[in-house]
């Protein structure tokens, strides 16, 4: 086909009229072809697999992680049940802010002195 | 062998699938379906992003972002739109945002640089003069303006009607018209220089 022919085309196809639908067919005999490279399959495949691995990667992470802060969660309400335990024991069966806060044998002169470094 | 005989029994039936089997398959975690897929709809989304980034280095790259961007959204496809379509709409928005993210990288650091990122190769084009002929299209397709390009990508290239077209685009279809009419002005001047 000549380029004027070609040129022709171009214009009429842009006509809101004009039926195209078999316009690709026609252009790729003229030599008007677009594809991707032969490997453009094997590309894609790669890349969505290799996504995949990486989120199952950050899954397998973020599920790792939750796993220790809940063991050491456990572990730090384990440790404060033994010392409230310890606590109880130790005041003879009785709780309170003092002994919680571990001021329970000062007084209040021994406190002063304490503060005001006499 | 007689695994490789059933693969390719199986590539023979996807061949006759139509998409909704093929998205279903897809579905289940079978490649051969989905291989189905891009091997039925590659050289749609080439035509588009070629057309739009002027066959350059980056359309290769924006085309398998299309098809990984489709494999990822299948389970949201609910087949309402015909699959060319929804792949279509894919298509455009990333050669869009890839034409805009350019735009920006260009004009802040290398304006002249941007005709070298381009790699003509001239496929099916067995001698000179359709080679000559890609290279009018590719030339008067580059000139134009890109709202004015994907209209054109979509008329001439892939085919539609004014009407898909807008569906795809998401225009209006006076919008569509009024760009088609403006952009065949444009192309007739370009083309006589041509």
């Amino acid at each position: 086909m000549e380029h004027s022919e070609i040129k022709k085309l171009i214009i009429d196809s842009l006509d809101a009229d004009f039926d195209t639908a078999e316009f690709p067919e026609k252009l790729e005999l003229e030599g008007i072809g677009y594809d991707f490279n032969e490997d453009f399959e094997e590309k894609v495949f790669k890349t969505i697999f290799s996504e995949k691995v990486l989120s199952i990667r950050d899954n397998e992470f973020i599920s790792n992680l939750s796993l220790l802060v809940g063991r050491v969660a456990i572990t730090g309400i384990a440790a404060i049940i033994i010392l409230l335990i310890s606590i109880f024991i130790t005041e003879g069966g009785s709780f309170s802010i003092n002994s919680l806060v571990g001021l329970g044998d000062v007084y209040d002169e021994g406190l002063i002195c304490l503060l005001g470094g006499l | 062998m007689e695994r490789l005989s059933n693969i390719g029994s199986a590539r023979e039936l996807y061949r006759k699938a139509d998409d909704d089997e093929l998205v279903r398959a897809s579905l289940s975690g079978d490649k051969l379906a989905f291989s189905e897929i891009v091997n039925r709809y590659r050289k749609m989304v080439a035509r588009l992003v070629k057309g739009m980034l002027e066959d350059s280095v980056y359309a290769e790259d924006i085309g398998q972002e299309v098809f990984v961007k489709l494999y990822n959204a299948l389970p949201g496809f609910r087949g309402e739109a015909k699959l060319s379509t929804y792949i279509q709409k894919i298509a455009v928005n990333l050669t869009l945002n890839e034409i805009k993210r350019r735009k920006r990288f260009f004009s802040t650091f290398a304006r002249t640089g941007d005709d070298e990122m381009y790699e003509y190769e001239f496929v099916d084009s067995s001698n000179e003069e359709k080679r000559e002929a890609k290279e009018l299209v590719d030339k008067a397709l580059k000139s134009l303006d890109p709202k004015f390009r994907v209209v054109v990508v979509m008329r001439m290239l892939q085919g539609y009607s004014t009407k898909e077209t807008a569906e795809i685009l998401d225009l209006p279809i006076g919008t569509v018209l009024s760009r088609l009419s403006r952009a065949q002005k444009q192309l007739k001047d370009i083309l006589e220089k041509l």
